[in-house]
């Protein structure tokens, strides 16, 4: 077998799904079956790729186990500041630079992987279906970009290549109302990607810099890992006091705008995440967008939120990080059980989804706000494992809507009966999804409480009552569709067709996988958080 | 030596082995389905017997084995499986009303039209109750309790299209869901406070075991115990948290006769004998527990005395034996605890599948529509009464000498409780009298009498075999002989031995048989003299005290009305607050951007917007 170090596997990756793109630009636009095919096998390629991958990283190994880096452009800059150093020239460097390592990785493949699913769900689409699978591939490529970007503006770039491919996405391809969700979807994005885009500014003007010794430039980048490795060093200019070096510095960053970076930080991620209370826009995408599209948005996309807060805001400040702990873990208590309550009044099964999707990412926050070892680990687990239950039960969705025409609780009812296949699956995610051992919804929620009881017990112990909160909601909604006496108009529907049934046995195989063997997963994260994370926790609690 | 011990872990799998096969089978197989459910669990059985007969040597030493499942930074989490003399007790009582309720079903379920799907939930629960069985640390116990929770859901359910089963399912779910939250707050805490964050038994055992030389405080000890109570609340039915097993007769019968009598409605009890070492650390838990016991025994055996539902009343009947049962754990007598778990296995499953055979013949659960069946269902009687006499605690049933047990601790311990216990044996045997005589004797009200026969011998086999047990079962443990104590605690706890107590006990049972027998016995009447009297009583027990009321009031209504509220705060205040944003941001960008048309202008807006954000913050950069 080959070595994969020999490949630049990353860019493989990468581009597959845009050449899968160019593909089905030439491929006739009547001609659907042919340009889902295409679709799959261009999503598939990549899955299999990045299992290889998987397969393949070193789980000891710490850092960016890949890194595939190349220079875009460079741009000459004004001499602005004092030459110390012996600094002859001034550049802003663009750079291509790819990596990834324990954190990044297991998103890599559930991007991948839903992706594929949602191809395969893509069935249902009835029509323009060229410029669906041209948008539906970009969307891919933008989303393994935010992934493996190691640079911020290449960050900034597929984030908003997410952006625009999901409102064509959302807009032309969704239900009654998806103009106005694609809008509302768009502006929300919009603001939090400018706010983030301040960040990353503010970042790369005070830390995003290095001195090329062999050429006596002074180098400006968006380069992640000079940013990490400023901030870390005491002897950096980004941490020294302007009384420190002489009365002035102008790359020195002081502990308000630490704060504030941090927080416009969690402000743009938290609104992808969602936060409470700027989650209104996701309702509207779930409810109104396309159910393969909703499978990659609450799937991937609202992981980037939670990717980017631990990516941006933890390992770049992790003091803030820990001084703000209880306020993230007290929103995250509000999200978990805000979302469950409301979710347990919804008439819609798409909502009690969409609001299930905030309460379970108010366990991510709770994890990420334990700011420990097992908390970090649970809170990336529970990434993983919703982006799974949640693609599964939108599919589901996809294929029950497409039988019943409906998917209003009130009009459901007693469908194990014509379709037992899709019902069991229906259960099983169900189930998964409130948490049952077994399945991987269990062991990120578990991790996640258990991190948060060491750092803040109270909020721990009423987060346990979410536990209750989502059996409740969960088996309502289920049992409403699935138990109980059917419509007539239901018992002459047909159960799963094997290529709906395909992607839902693979999804609920990779949830029971995780949820009885969970090491596959956290084996490849914890040298992550050994690497990089643990320093960081150690130095805060030991000061 | 030892050789099943060491391979005790194969015994779940052959169960957990027939329910993948049955599921990949599906539904065309109906007798090959029945044969793979049954055989499993045989194999199982006659496995678990081979590690009982290792168990009895009395130089048997305890056997464990785990593996790392996670590591999270410093510390592993562990799954394994350890085999201790209670482990193989359990292991025996599972798998035998296991494999007896599986023959039983042959008969009982012939002809549901998904019985192969039944026999594979019935073979994943005794999967998921043999893992529980055999765990060795308190996270894979949590697991598998949660996995038995969830087959106990699907077969209350089994009968999906029914709303009251769907009802019931979910109730069943949700409200052992509530003590289960407790249970894995209480294993969290345990985790951060046990010394290494070991939760395997054995260190459990022994940290709490040494009293209070460690660093765990009375306070967390208490409340670690009080949590782990809250899960033994919801899984062994005890109040508050009761309501569910009475409605979870909606299942089948053969599966109330397993699950919601003899194996996982007692693993609230198992959990309190596995973490023993920790209520005994703490004497406020030790009360509370009692106490909870004892309130659960005697109020659950009253509401039984006025329900007319020959599987309610059963329920009930189960609901106060397990407050013996937890009783027993809080007075310190794990042994009578375990004891008392062990016979009722037995005679509880013999009652609820002769009750089965019963409803099978005239298909109704409500005992004023049945009488004299006794003379046309003898095997079916005759194997109730057994059960019925074994419940009442009548000697030498089984049940007298493990009710014994309880009662003579509770006399040494706590004079109230005794009071209490006996109390609710007097109900029990009143109400057992009353459902023996009611439904075998007197006369035949039965809508279609002439359909009414003695079911088949698989039906009639597995209640004979259980009214056996029911007999000799309490021969362990009598007051002249502890060798189930012994052999359980080895040999830590004292045999409570009271003459008093066996007089109390055997007066009350004569007595209660009387009383039922001068009210029930001599002629049918449709209502008690006790209802003529004080109807406002027979109605508050038949009501069951009217606790599902209260809670669907207080409880359901408080969750729903928080639930609208916020529903209503989320679509109009937020919503609102988003709404007027968003039409100012698209009233400013219609102006902006008037040169623009189609759906790319909202995105043209944004771009603006961010781009003026940009530029501030560059300039504003300067100044900071």
């Amino acid at each position: 077998m080959m070595d994969l170090t020999d490949l630049p596997i990353l860019s493989i990756i990468l581009a597959t799904p845009l050449i899968g793109l160019l593909v089905v630009l030439l491929l006739p636009k009547h001609r659907n079956r042919w340009l889902q095919a295409a679709a799959i096998i261009f999503t598939l390629i990549p899955l299999v790729l990045s299992l290889m991958l998987y397969a393949d990283y070193d789980r000891h190994q710490g850092g960016n186990a890949y890194e595939e880096t190349a220079n875009w452009v460079e741009v000459p800059l004004n001499k602005e500041t004092q030459a110390s150093n012996g600094v002859t020239s001034f550049t802003l460097s663009f750079q291509y630079d790819l990596g990834i390592d324990g954190l990044s990785l297991p998103l890599v493949v559930l991007t991948t992987l839903i992706t594929a699913m949602a191809a395969f769900a893509s069935v249902h689409v009835k029509k323009r279906w060229k410029a669906f699978y041209a948008w539906f591939l970009l969307l891919e490529t933008g989303v393994l970009g935010v992934f493996m970007a190691r640079d911020l503006f290449l960050f900034f770039v597929f984030f908003e290549i997410t952006l625009i491919a999901m409102y064509f996405l959302i807009g032309i391809w969704g239900y009654f109302n998806r103009e106005r969700a694609a809008n509302q979807f768009v502006i929300y994005n919009g603001l939090g990607s400018a706010i983030m885009l301040i960040a990353f500014i503010l970042l790369v003007s005070t830390a995003g810099f290095h001195i090329d010794q062999d050429t006596s430039t002074f180098i400006y980048s968006g380069s992640y890992a000079d940013i990490v490795r400023n901030l870390a060093d005491p002897s950096a200019w980004v941490n020294l006091a302007p009384d420190q070096t002489g009365g002035l510095n102008p790359f020195h960053m002081s502990d308000a705008m630490h704060t504030v970076i941090f927080l416009l930080l969690v402000v743009a991620f938290g609104i992808k995440l969602p936060i409470l209370p700027f989650h209104t826009w996701m309702l509207k995408v779930h409810n109104e967008a396309h159910p393969a599209i909703v499978m990659i948005h609450s799937g991937i996309l609202l992981k980037m939120g939670a990717y980017g807060l631990i990516r941006f805001g933890i390992v770049l400040f992790p003091e803030q990080a820990k001084d703000w702990a209880i306020v993230l873990a007290t929103l995250g208590l509000i999200n978990l059980l805000y979302g469950a309550l409301v979710a347990f009044r919804q008439t819609e099964l798409k909502l009690v989804l969409a609001y299930s999707s905030i309460s379970h990412m108010g366990i991510v926050l709770l994890g990420l706000a334990a700011f420990n070892e097992i908390g970090l680990q649970g809170a990336v687990f529970q990434l993983v494992s919703h982006g799974l239950i949640s693609a599964l039960m939108f599919l589901l969705v996809g294929s029950l809507y497409e039988r019943t025409r409906t998917t209003t609780l009130s009009e459901l009812g007693g469908l194990a009966r014509s379709m037992p296949f899709i019902s069991g699956i229906l259960l099983a995610g169900g189930l998964a999804s409130l948490g049952l051992p077994g399945m991987s919804g269990f062991v990120g929620e578990f991790m996640s409480l258990l991190g948060l009881f060491d750092s803040q017990p109270w909020i721990a112990g009423f987060a346990v009552i979410g536990v209750i909160l989502t059996a409740v909601y969960v088996l309502r909604a289920v049992l409403k569709t699935t138990f109980g006496p059917i419509d007539e108009r239901f018992l002459a529907v047909k159960d799963a067709r094997l290529i709906e049934a395909l992607p839902m046995i693979v999804l609920l195989a990779f949830i029971l996988l995780l949820g009885c063997y969970p090491s596959v997963l956290t084996d490849t994260f914890q040298y992550s958080v050994d690497g990089v994370f643990k320093p960081l926790f150690s130095l805060r609690m030991g000061g | 030596m030892d050789s099943f011990t060491q391979t005790a872990w194969l015994i779940p799998l052959f169960p957990f082995a027939a329910f993948l096969l049955l599921t990949a089978l599906g539904r065309g197989y109906r007798r090959a389905g029945v044969m793979i459910g049954s055989i499993g669990s045989l194999l199982a059985l006659i496995m678990s017997l081979l590690v009982l007969f290792e168990r009895l040597d009395p130089n048997a030493v305890d056997y464990s084995n785990s593996y790392k499942w996670i590591d999270l930074g410093d510390y592993t989490l562990k799954v394994g499986f350890e085999v201790t003399n209670l482990n193989a007790l359990m292991l025996v009582i599972v798998t035998a009303v296991s494999f007896l309720v599986n023959v039983y079903s042959a008969g009982y379920m012939k002809k549901d039209e998904r019985i192969t799907v039944f026999y594979g939930y019935v073979a994943l629960f005794t999967f998921a109750m043999l893992g529980l069985v055999l765990s060795d640390n308190m996270l894979v116990f949590y697991i598998f309790w949660e996995l038995v929770g969830v087959c106990s859901f699907l077969l209350v359910g089994f009968w999906y299209a029914r709303p009251a089963a769907r009802a019931a399912a979910k109730k069943a779910f949700i409200v052992t869901r509530i003590g289960d939250a407790g249970l894995l707050l209480g294993i969290i805490v345990l985790f951060w406070y046990m010394p290494g964050h070991a939760l395997d038994f054995s260190s459990i055992h022994n940290v709490f075991n040494e009293g209070q030389s460690g660093a765990i405080t009375m306070t967390i000890t208490t409340s670690i115990a009080l949590l782990l109570f809250m899960g033994v609340i919801g899984k062994s039915g005890q109040f508050p948290l009761h309501v569910w097993l009475p409605d979870a007769m909606e299942g089948p019968t053969p599966i109330s006769a397993l699950i919601h009598a003899a194996t996982m409605v007692a693993a609230g009890v198992f959990l309190l004998a596995r973490t023993f070492d920790i209520f005994e650390a703490s004497a406020a838990a030790m009360h509370t527990v009692a106490y909870f016991g004892g309130f659960t025994a005697i109020f659950a055996a009253t509401v039984a005395l006025a329900q007319n539902d020959i599987k309610r009343i059963l329920a009930y009947s189960t609901i106060s034996q397990l407050g013996y049962m937890v009783m027993a754990m809080g007075l310190g007598s794990m042994t009578g605890g375990m004891f008392h778990l062990f016979t009722h296995a037995f005679f509880k499953a013999l009652l609820f599948l002769a009750a089965g055979s019963v409803i099978h013949a005239v298909h109704t659960q409500n005992i004023h529509e049945m009488g004299g069946l006794g003379s046309k269902m003898r095997i079916t009687a005759w194997t109730f009464g057994i059960g019925a006499l074994s419940l009442s605690g009548i000697p030498p049933f089984s049940g007298f000498w493990s009710k014994d047990a309880i009662l003579g601790t509770a006399l040494d311990e706590d004079p109230f409780l005794f009071a209490i216990g006996l109390a609710a044996a007097f109900c029990t045997v009143l109400y057992m009298s009353r459902l023996f005589f009611i439904v075998f004797t007197g006369k035949s009200r039965v809508r279609q009498p002439n359909e009414v026969r003695e079911s088949g011998l698989a039906m009639a086999i597995p209640m004979v075999v259980l009214a056996v047990l029911s007999v000799v079962a309490g021969f362990v443990e009598t007051p002249w002989n502890g060798w189930l104590g012994n052999w359980l605690t080895g040999g830590g706890e004292e045999v409570h031995a009271n003459g008093f107590a066996i007089v109390a006990s055997i007066a009350v049972g004569v007595l209660g048989i009387y009383v039922g027998w001068l009210m029930y016995g001599r002629a049918y009447r449709e209502q008690s003299p006790a209802a003529a009297r004080m109807p406002w009583l027979v109605q508050l027990l038949e009501r069951q005290y009217y606790v599902n009321e209260f809670y669907n009031v207080v409880i359901v209504g408080t969750v729903r009305w928080i639930g609208k509220l916020l529903h209503a705060f989320d679509e109009h205040v937020i919503g609102g607050a988003v709404r007027l944003v968003g039409f100012t941001a698209v009233a400013g960008g219609r102006v902006m951007t008037r040169l623009n048309n189609g759906q790319t202008q909202t995105y043209g807006l944004t771009a603006v917007i961010g781009l003026v954000v940009i530029i501030a913050a560059i300039v504003g950069r300067r100044f900071w």
